[in-house]
């Protein structure tokens, strides 16, 4: 990504100019501590050399990055943004709900139909909290849904009753 | 609204002039105001059209063209399903337009049956852009634009046109016919 080439140019410059003003420091020739006879300084030959290396790779790194050369046209980019596979596709697999008549996918639950289920389990759910009053206080038994004129029948001996004040909706089968 | 009298055979030189008193109509309302004379006995029935569209809604007129072109040329329940079903957030207000454009047939409009209506034209324009500062490292910023964008859509009752589909040798031959034809102009 442009960004990260972005970033190590700039290190790269900073290393740069760091080094450019240890140089100016006159901290980077490091001759003997004590007093030799002899050139003072060190041979600076790797230095300069080192130096006009540096310079190709900062302009190297300029060539590096890459730029578009040429405005593309705006046919260009309609070709490429009306291509038929960027253009959404139409799905086939919609049809009617059996139950309700609403649209649905051919794989998926009817939205209307598990919508209208779901507003009446949250109902439900809170009638349960209350009954239960506050959290981790679910009894160990199976609970029971019952709505009005209903009475519990044998095989609902040591459950939990839900108590609803509807008539039994068409699809709650118990 | 006299003066928005359109008829095929006669232009009338007022109408070209931007004559309009109100400040919130445009162009593509105001094509829901015009009045045909009656029709003649032998004339063809004149479908109803009806113009419809949503202002500055917050989306990308690009990724809103996509809408517009899926479902160009349907008919209104094909595109409400393909809305329904469709996961992109123009979706839902590109069928939210349909819905009230179906509504406004039925009642301003004198169209008989909901379902006898297709889609003659949609598509986006741009709408006005807000600016907002984006901040980029090293005290630089950039200019972020809150893109906004319209909807237009033109209902016509009837059966949809049926769109004859060019395949690609077709093209081809008419490319080639096309080459064929041409002459050297100017020449003796």
């Amino acid at each position: 990504m442009s960004l990260s080439g972005l970033l190590q140019f700039v290190g790269r410059s900073l290393q740069r100019l760091e080094l450019s003003l240890w140089q100016a420091a006159g901290f980077d020739r490091f001759g003997p501590a004590l007093a030799v006879n002899g050139p003072g300084i060190l041979p600076q030959s790797h230095h300069s050399s080192d130096d006009e290396n540096a310079q190709p790779s900062f302009l190297d790194s300029i060539f590096w990055m890459a730029a578009p050369k040429k405005r593309r046209t705006i046919e260009v980019n309609r070709c490429r943004r009306r291509n038929p596979n960027k253009l959404i596709e139409v799905k086939y697999n919609i049809e009617p709900c059996p139950e309700c008549g609403n649209m649905k996918l051919k794989h998926t639950l009817c939205g209307f139909c598990y919508e209208k289920v779901r507003k009446e389990t949250a109902i439900i759910r809170k009638q349960i909290s209350i009954m239960e009053g506050g959290p981790l206080n679910t009894p160990a038994v199976e609970s029971v849904v019952l709505y009005e004129n209903e009475t519990p029948s044998d095989a609902d001996k040591g459950k939990r009753i839900v108590e609803r004040n509807r008539k039994r909706p068409y699809w709650f089968n118990m | 609204m006299g003066w928005l009298l359109g008829s095929s055979s006669t232009l009338s030189q007022v109408s070209c002039l931007h004559t309009s008193p109100e400040l919130n109509s445009k162009h593509w309302e105001r094509r829901n105001l015009i009045v045909y004379p009656p029709q003649q006995k032998d004339e063809p029935r004149r479908p109803a059209e009806i113009h419809h569209c949503r202002r500055q809604i917050k989306y990308s007129k690009d990724k809103m063209w996509y809408l517009a072109k899926l479902i160009r040329g349907m008919t209104i329940d094909q595109a409400l399903t393909q809305l329904e079903f469709n996961d992109k957030k123009g979706a839902k207000i590109v069928k939210e337009v349909l819905l009230e454009a179906q509504d406004m047939a039925v009642k301003n409009h004198n169209v008989e049956y909901k379902s006898n209506l297709y889609i003659a034209e949609s598509f986006s324009g741009k709408g006005k852009y807000l600016k907002r500062i984006r901040y980029h490292g090293r005290g630089m910023f950039g200019i972020m634009d809150k893109v906004h964008c319209h909807y237009f859509v033109k209902l016509v009752e009837g059966v949809p046109p049926k769109v004859e589909q060019k395949t690609g040798f077709d093209q081809a031959k008419e490319y080639v016919e096309q080459l064929r034809n041409r002459t050297i102009i100017h020449s003796l």
